[in-house]
């Protein structure tokens, strides 16, 4: 393998004009517009598509009259639950049809569909659908929903078929427990007990680009156009729901404009294939931001988190009891990981021998949640890291040195019973908050607030196939899919290295179910850690190919060939050479430079549980972490007292996600990540009204940040060398930034106005009132 | 639906005396009907490109502001910035860029909404509209424009063509600020602009505040002079401005604020406007707009 062109300083504060070049395939044709999209598609004879959605957000179905809409001038194909199979679908449990069928549990439950031959005629004929409801109670309430005598949101939910492990009962879709040791007795020995309670709000993805999916029938099979993040699943949920072999349906992705795993999941894909099979035309469905926001069930979920931990007096952590209420919506979507996945950051990256944390995951009639970038985790870790400098405040420690004192360090054990290779949490805290401490003084109603934060790394299933056609140029045609985060544009970096060619001497085929093998999609930071696997995989094969055309073509031994600068030469002798677009040439008339790489994914850690010293009742596979990453990120914060109103100034962000491959696509993933961190901390407050409709559906007033908002951002990599489960010992990345963001800016907010804000977003109006003693952080 | 593009101000009255609606930089007629708030109206008439509409003319006894000048222009232009800062403040809070360079001063003031930023300043710098048709020509005080959210008080048949401001004097100084969440693409949850005379010692002659976003139009505080003329502003005018500006305030309670909150911060707001205001009267710079130059809102 050829080693990197150049190896940037990535332990101190980075400067991207040192970083490497990354000349971004996908770059020119998004940047001068000639990129397409799903919603710039077209195909000869193509039909529209509308929803008709629930207008109660609970309510029993009792008709559906389609008549007048199926006469309506224009109008190819109206369909409702009658007309598609009865397959109720989803992993974790199966509760949701493609249209509601007795029910309808939340205000984005698509009742019927139509297409037409233009947008106005199908929204002309959805307004014309005529249906009858019989309203029921709502569940909004999180603790209410487990009282005895709630309604319930699935009365029949023990009849759903459920994944292994799932445990259900009443409005709790999934419930997780951690515990380890004698939680209970410890707290009772502990010197201080210190208790808080958090609750977050739900909020979005929010992508750029609203959803869009086009199909077309031809000869028995469909081509779907998705805007989804994870072509495989969708095919997944298009093969399940209509009853169709996986070889029958291809999804193809245009360009993606982004997802932050709004896009996650199957949705409307199999609802315009059975449009378009209907209408015996290709059918067209293009979301309106409102749509984006109300309908997908991929909101980021609200959470009520109550913790208490005991402490002796020297600092160390001794006890944590935590309870979690997660709002899950509707559906369950794939959140049945969510209930471990969340008790996991409430305990945070520490050491404890004694915790018992509980989490369920509420089913309500809001809006279904489903994984948004680092699912529960900003949440988990915003009241956990809240709380955090609560217990250091309780002790009268500086909160920098009461984490370094608890965080885990190699040779440690957590909140379960992994113990931690070498790992940079350490070295993060150091750094984060070198980056951002000013020579001089703060200034007025300024302050620097720390938080640490964790995330798994998720090896799986992944494959592409490499090859290099007979002028050397090659092709990487891969099942991954490119969110915008460059890590499938990274890949060509990996193939190049291997082969000695420049990235640029690859193109990509990619977000392409029929042509290439099985990937995770843009999910869970995947992406390069095993797909990058697979390409390095693959395109070593085809260097073994090319080394022994070489050693033939030079008269030496395979073991002696060199590939690099485009080039096979033989170890020590640069000038017996001969150019790959040569060896490529032969090939090309013989045996082809083709290869395809899978290879098994890196294995999960066991957990030690001898003894029943660990116990975890629904396990979800998340508590033992693969290639685990820790960031600390310190902000520095002014408040305007007067107001509430919170202006970031600078972030330092240091990250242990393994080893950087591509330097300057990681920088604007820590950047990206903070941003997003930035905007579900100060101003992306969801509004409900009391039967559990989102009032603010639209960008005006679901406050993104914006770009002049962008804070300072210093980011430091910590490379530690070990636990990596991606190629030249990378974790994953993406998710990892948006972790920590909030928690920190409370921290900050704190040491300003005297007390932490309890609610997050942390609205101006939020921090106003804690600084006047009246937020108590309020049901989300 | 019909569509047409006026060269001359005749033109354009013309088609709005046979009904057409007139539009610059639609950027609330357009976004509007985007979202449902109204259909286009049947007939439009545009009049961006008619130049009379698109000067700034200053000196001699009145200075006139041409209803298309755009926000950009406004934050921008050396007679805004330098005489009507308020204003400047104001246009440079609106939208994004691409806002600021289509949305126009007449647009703002006559779609009414009573979180315009422009309407605030205007008010206290003594503005008068100008409102033409072709049956000719009338000037009201800017304050006697509005009379409902979203509403405006012109008949049928008028066309706002200009804004008159009264000629820039000695010692003047003016600022807006208003409480946002984030820095660009922002709406007003409240605002305040301030407006002063001083005399040659410093002592406030001359002083008027007016509020946006806190009533059902932007409204003037009563009786400010009483509070802060005759010496100059100390900490009991401040503290007297905010809450006269609180307690004259009738704000409501939506998803930006509640209104307890907006009755707090507009008496923040109204005491910093009269701050940055009596400082530029003393020759202080202070940039365009006070919210960046100052660190007020989300600056």
């Amino acid at each position: 393998m050829t080693p990197p062109v150049s190896t940037p300083v990535l332990s101190e504060p980075i400067d991207p004009a040192a970083l490497p070049r990354f000349d971004r395939a996908d770059g020119p044709d998004k940047v001068t517009g000639s990129g397409r999209y799903t919603a710039d598609l077209t195909l000869t004879g193509m039909l529209h598509a509308a929803f008709v959605y629930a207008e109660h957000s609970h309510a029993r179905l009792l008709s559906v009259d389609t008549s007048v809409a199926r006469s309506m001038p224009g109008v190819m194909s109206v369909l409702t639950a009658d007309d598609v199979p009865d397959v109720r679908y989803t992993h974790g449990t199966a509760d949701r049809r493609l249209f509601a069928k007795d029910a309808v549990r939340y205000d984005g439950d698509v009742v019927a569909a139509v297409a037409a031959t233009t947008l106005e005629k199908a929204r002309a004929a959805a307004d014309a659908v005529v249906v009858e409801y019989e309203p029921l109670p709502t569940v909004t309430d999180l603790e209410a929903a487990l009282a005895d005598g709630s309604p319930l949101v699935h009365p029949e939910w023990q009849s759903y078929d459920a994944a292994d492990g799932v445990e259900r009962s009443g409005n709790v879709a999934s419930f997780s427990s951690i515990a380890k040791g004698d939680a209970h007795a410890a707290m009772a020995d502990a010197e201080h007990v210190v208790s808080g309670r958090y609750v977050a709000d739900a909020s979005h993805a929010t992508p750029i680009e609203p959803r869009g999916v086009v199909a077309q029938w031809e000869g028995g099979k469909v081509t779907i156009w998705s805007s989804t993040q994870v072509p495989f699943a969708a095919r997944a949920g298009v093969c399940q729901t209509l009853e169709l072999p996986t070889n029958k349906v291809r999804v193809i992705v245009p360009h993606l404009g982004g997802g932050f795993g709004g896009k996650c999941g199957f949705h409307y894909e199999a609802h315009v294939a059975a449009l378009a099979q209907a209408a015996g035309r290709p059918v067209r469905l293009v979301f309106t931001r409102r749509e984006e926001f109300l309908a997908p069930d991929r909101r980021r979920e609200g959470m009520i988190v109550d913790l208490t931990t005991g402490l002796r007096s020297d600092g160390t952590i001794v006890a944590r009891t935590a309870k979690v209420l997660l709002d899950g919506g509707a559906y369950m979507a794939d959140g049945e990981f969510f209930p471990q996945m969340a008790a996991m950051h409430v305990a945070g990256p520490y050491k404890m021998d004694h915790c018992h944390i509980e989490a369920s995951l509420v089913y309500t009639n809001r809006q279904p949640s489903g994984s948004v970038r680092a699912p529960t985790a900003p949440q988990g870790c915003w009241a956990v890291e809240t709380h955090t400098d609560e217990l250091a405040a309780a002790l009268d420690m500086d909160p920098v040195a009461f984490r370094k004192l608890n965080a885990v360090d190699e040779g440690d054990e957590g909140c379960v019973g992994q113990i931690y290779n070498k790992i940079g949490l350490q070295d993060c805290i150091d750094a984060a908050v070198a980056a951002v401490t000013p020579e001089g003084d703060l200034g007025e109603h300024e302050s620097i607030g720390v938080a640490i934060g964790w995330w798994p790394s998720f090896p799986g299933a992944s494959g592409a196939i490499v090859r290099l056609d007979d002028d050397g140029q090659g092709q990487i045609v891969t099942g991954a899919q490119e969110n915008g985060t460059g890590s499938v544009m990274t890949l060509r970096q990996l193939a190049a290295d291997e082969l000695g060619l420049a990235p640029q001497d690859f193109q990509i085929v990619y977000q392409d179910t029929a042509a290439a093998p099985f990937d995770g999609g843009s999910s869970g930071s995947q992406t390069l850690i095993n797909n990058g696997r697979a390409v390095v995989a693959a395109a070593g094969r085809v260097a073994d190919q090319l080394k022994e055309l070489a050693a033939a073509e030079l008269e030496a031994s395979v073991d002696d060939i060199v590939l690099a600068d485009g080039a096979a030469h033989v170890a020590g002798t640069p000038t017996k050479s001969v150019t790959i677009a040569e060896l490529a040439a032969a090939a090309g008339g013989g045996a082809l430079l083709v290869a395809s790489g899978s290879e098994d994914p890196p294995e999960y850690p066991e957990l030690d549980t001898e003894g029943g010293r660990i116990a975890c009742i629904g396990d979800q596979g998340v508590a033992g972490w693969a290639g685990p990453q820790f960031s600390c990120h310190a902000v520095h914060v002014r408040v305007d007292p007067d107001t509430g109103v919170v202006r970031v100034l600078n972030i330092g962000a240091a990250h242990d996600s393994g080893t950087i491959i591509n330097p300057l696509a990681a920088l604007g993933q820590i950047e990206g990540g903070i941003m997003m961190g930035i905007g579900q901390a100060l101003t992306e407050i969801t509004h409900y009204d009391e039967a559990g409709n989102q009032l603010n559906a639209g960008l005006l007033e679901y406050k993104l940040q914006t770009a002049a908002d962008t804070p300072n951002v210093k980011v430091v990599f910590i490379e530690p060398g070990a636990d990596g489960v991606g190629p030249r010992g990378a974790k994953g990345l993406a998710e990892a930034p948006n972790v920590a963001t909030a928690a920190a800016i409370n921290n900050a907010i704190t040491k300003v106005i005297g007390t932490p804000v309890r609610s997050l977003p942390m609205t101006a109006e939020r921090v106003w009132a804690a600084s006047m003693g009246v937020d108590e952080g309020s049901q989300p | 639906m019909s569509f047409a593009i006026a060269t001359t101000l005749d033109q354009a009255l013309a088609a709005i005396a046979d009904g057409a609606r007139p539009i610059a930089g639609g950027s609330d007629l357009v976004v509007g009907a985007r979202h449902g708030k109204a259909p286009l109206p049947e007939s439009l008439v545009a009049i961006d490109r008619i130049a009379e509409l698109a000067e700034i003319k200053a000196g001699g006894d009145v200075t006139r502001i041409g209803a298309v000048v755009n926000h950009a222009r406004l934050m921008t232009d050396p007679t805004v910035v330098g005489n009507y800062t308020a204003l400047a403040d104001a246009a440079a809070l609106v939208g994004s860029p691409a806002t600021r360079n289509v949305g126009t001063l007449g647009g703002n003031i006559m779609n009414g909404s009573p979180a315009m930023d422009t309407g605030a300043p205007l008010v206290v710098m003594g503005a008068q509209v100008e409102l033409q048709s072709t049956g000719g020509t009338r000037t009201l005080s800017i304050a006697h424009l509005w009379d409902a959210p979203g509403s405006n008080t012109a008949a049928a048949g008028e066309l706002c063509t200009a804004v008159l401001l009264p000629p820039p004097g000695d010692r003047c100084g003016s600022a807006y600020v208003r409480l946002e969440y984030r820095r660009a693409m922002e709406i007003a949850v409240v605002g305040a602009a301030a407006a002063v005379v001083l005399d040659e010692a410093g002592a406030i002659v001359n002083a008027r505040v007016a509020l946006a976003a806190v009533a059902p139009t932007i409204i003037e505080v009563d009786g400010i002079e009483d509070l802060v003329a005759g010496r100059a502003l100390d900490d009991d005018g401040r503290a007297a401005v905010a809450d006269a500006a609180s307690s004259q305030a009738s704000p409501i309670s939506d998803m930006r604020a509640s209104d307890a909150y907006r009755r707090h911060t507009v008496g923040v707001m109204a005491r910093r406007a009269l701050d940055a205001a009596v400082r530029r009267a003393l020759g202080e710079e202070i940039a365009v707009p006070v919210n960046r130059a100052l660190g007020i809102g989300a600056a």
